[in-house]
């Protein structure tokens, strides 16, 4: 018995050595892309951050922490911070929850839902100025069709500037934003609605509840990892807002977010090591915040 | 056998002796050829312009054209890299100071004739810390552009001199509902707005600094204050389109002046006045022209914003590249560029082309090409973009009402001064 044992405890060994190898060779093509295109770049660009990297200066001495204490010192870049924070906010309450109701819709269209989900998505496959070029015409004063639909219904838009005010400015680029990253939202939240099976609501309605119920103690908790997903990828897309910013209300304060204030300092006023402070700044947070979604789900979800 | 041989090889060495001066002599016509260089322009480009240059000089040119607005991240990518984006590159007149200061272009003075320096008025434009660092290619200064069929349909019949006639003018429009509003003028946070109130500064007898780079504008006696107190008063009196403030100069040219509902273009642009005579983009084709810039005294006054062509010090191929750039900035080039849309930069080459008749308002773009001036004496200085962005973004700010004149003003004075510091 013992030989036996043994040797099944050295084939063991050797199965399981065999799979690390093959598992160490599967993912080393990923551990050199990330190490190579992603912790590499973002070793140098800490230390760099930390210096003063200005071609328009000679040399690029050590300056610690000053680019990092010149963010909460900057009028500008506070400004900029300020309209991110209100675009994350929007967007993710908006796009989830509204993302949640088209998806319920779109769940319950039998025939035709893939057509139906191909027009739906098109706003996100769209390039993003593409998509602002277009708002821009649509918010245009005096030919846009939203002047045009308003004035028809009765309401006074005749000429009506939409960028005058920054409320009304805000507002309008987080339209245009939502519109345009709604659709990824549809789509994850639609996959999972699709994969819970029919017999759970059959046995809810058995038991006596209402379509309101069932939404409530089955669809949302068996969605909710697919919210989570939702609302990180709709925080970390709000914190890169950018191009409906930049196309529909160029660089004004009132709508210019932080990824503007990056774009300006680091290529307009050629602030390299500035515009690294606050990239960095910004994944920190987008981090942040995209995780504490996912940690409050997997909190709720886990089985242990 | 032998002698046919010794015969043979006589009459290959003479041959080769006598084709030897042919040869030597193309070599002398074009000694870069074989060789290859990059060139970064905006589009669109002469189609030939690669072709043209490979004709004369043997050097093959990859050309790679893309939106003015893309390049500049691109040039600033590569270049703080220590890597040449290109052999040949654009260089906006306002890029002059950071590029010279970062030293990523070479030194041009000596290389280009002094000739060409002084028929080129605007290459002291891209003088950086003493150092030419760009050749222009295309002209760019401001004039006023109108719709000369509406100032007759509203009975003005002369030509504003003065900013009060040019006021007065706009108002018959108006008034006999010709265009609603009449000056299209963009105060929208963008450099078009920047620069039309660098023009109306220089139209009030004014400069935006002095000697010492000391801002010259917060002053109510000013004329870069005067300038933008100017520019707001159109906006109250209705004569310039509210929607101004969220518009592009691009966009006023191209949808309202181009299609008739604007009467003036403040900070018109020569270049648009092939594409107003266009019919496939303007519905003014014969109603336009331009005209002197109207001043407060009635003495026209311009700046200019040339493009130049430039050579990245990090490049390999400089010898060539400079081949280039004289070539593109000869006189004979820029008169065959100007089919391309581009306005020669050749004092010599503007004239010549007027007197053949094909300047569109030549009269008046010879006029006024002798008074253009630089915006900054010493060239533009490396916080430009700073101060043109503080400008807009205060001008639009002001435009719509959320803060006064005077905080504007001061506003762009310590955005500047910080720039300047840092």
């Amino acid at each position: 018995m013992r030989p036996l044992n043994t040797s099944t405890a050295n084939q063991s060994r050797v199965g399981s050595h065999t799979d690390a190898v093959l598992g160490f060779l599967l993912t080393f093509p990923i551990l050199v892309t990330m190490v190579s295109l992603v912790f590499y770049p973002l070793l140098v660009t800490m230390w760099d951050s930390l210096h003063r990297v200005k071609p328009t200066k000679p040399g690029t001495p050590f300056i610690g922490l000053e680019n990092y204490a010149a963010i909460f010192n900057d009028g500008a870049t506070l400004s900029a911070w300020t309209n991110t924070a209100i675009y994350v906010v929007i967007a993710v309450i908006a796009e989830t929850s509204f993302g949640i109701v088209a998806a319920l819709l779109l769940n319950k269209i039998k025939r035709g839902r893939r057509w139906l989900l191909a027009i739906v998505i098109l706003p996100w496959a769209l390039p993003g100025v593409v998509n602002s070029v277009m708002w821009l015409w649509i918010f245009n004063p005096a030919a846009g069709l939203l002047n045009g639909a308003l004035t028809s219904f009765g309401f006074d838009f005749t000429n009506h500037l939409w960028f005058t005010g920054r409320v009304s400015s805000i507002a309008m680029v987080s339209v245009v934003h939502v519109w345009r990253m709604m659709p990824l939202t549809i789509v994850i939240i639609l996959a999972a609605l699709q994969s819970i099976p029919q017999e759970l609501y059959d046995a809810s309605r058995m038991d006596g509840a209402r379509p309101v119920h069932s939404f409530f103690y089955v669809t949302l908790p068996l969605i909710r990892s697919a919210i989570a997903i939702a609302m990180t990828q709709s925080t970390v897309q709000a914190f890169n807002l950018f191009e409906e910013a930049w196309v529909l209300n160029g660089t004004s304060h009132d709508t210019r977010p932080i990824l503007g204030q990056i774009y300006l300092e680091t290529f307009q006023n050629l602030n390299f090591s500035y515009g690294m402070a606050l990239s960095l700044m910004v994944t920190l947070l987008s981090l942040i915040v995209s995780l504490s979604f996912v940690m409050r789900v997997y909190r709720d979800t886990r089985l242990d | 056998m032998i002698s046919h041989h010794i015969g043979l090889t006589l009459t290959l060495f003479t041959s080769l002796t006598l084709a030897m001066p042919v040869a030597a002599l193309a070599d002398d016509a074009k000694p870069l050829a074989g060789q290859s260089i990059t060139v970064i322009l905006p589009s669109p480009q002469a189609e030939t312009l690669a072709a043209d240059f490979e004709k004369v000089s043997g050097v093959k040119v990859d050309l790679q054209t893309m939106s003015w607005d893309d390049i500049r991240p691109k040039l600033v990518t590569s270049l703080i890299a220590n890597t040449a984006p290109a052999d040949v590159t654009e260089v906006d007149w306002s890029w002059t100071g950071q590029f010279g200061a970062a030293n990523w272009y070479e030194p041009l003075e000596g290389q280009i004739d002094q000739a060409t320096v002084d028929d080129i008025a605007p290459s002291s434009i891209f003088r950086a810390n003493g150092h030419l660092i760009g050749v222009p290619y295309t002209n760019d200064f401001r004039v006023m552009i109108i719709n000369r069929k509406q100032f007759t349909d509203a009975g003005v019949t002369g030509t504003p001199k003065t900013l009060d006639e040019l006021v007065t003018a706009a108002k018959a429009i108006k008034a006999k509902g010709i265009t609603q509003y009449p000056i299209g003028l963009p105060l929208s946070a963008s450099e078009g707005a920047s620069t039309a109130w660098y023009l109306l500064t220089k139209a009030f007898g004014g400069e935006l600094f002095d000697k010492d780079l000391k801002p010259l504008f917060v002053s109510p006696d000013s004329a870069g204050y005067k300038a933008m107190a100017f520019e707001l008063q159109l906006l109250k009196d209705g004569l310039v389109d509210p929607a101004a403030v969220s518009l592009k100069d691009s966009e006023i040219n191209e949808t309202m002046f181009a299609q008739g509902t604007t009467s003036i273009m403040i900070g018109g642009e020569p270049g648009r006045l092939g594409q107003f005579a266009d019919p496939a983009k303007s519905k003014i084709v014969g109603q336009f022209e331009a005209i002197l810039v109207p001043t407060l005294d009635g003495k026209t006054r311009s700046f200019g914003l040339p493009e130049a062509l430039g050579i990245p010090a990090s490049s390999e191929h400089k010898e060539a590249a400079l081949a280039f750039v004289k070539w593109m900035t000869s006189h004979d080039y820029q008169i065959k560029n100007f089919d391309a849309g581009f306005l020669p930069t050749r004092t010599s080459a503007l004239n010549d082309l007027n007197k053949t008749g094909r300047l569109t308002s030549g009269d008046t773009l010879v006029g006024q090409a002798p008074t253009v001036g630089a915006l900054f004496d010493g060239g533009t200085p490396p916080w430009y973009p700073e101060f043109s962005s503080a400008v807009n973004t205060n001008l639009n700010s002001a435009a719509k009402g959320q803060i006064t004149l005077d905080v504007a003003m001061a506003n762009i004075a310590a955005e500047t001064e910080k720039a300047m510091k840092q």
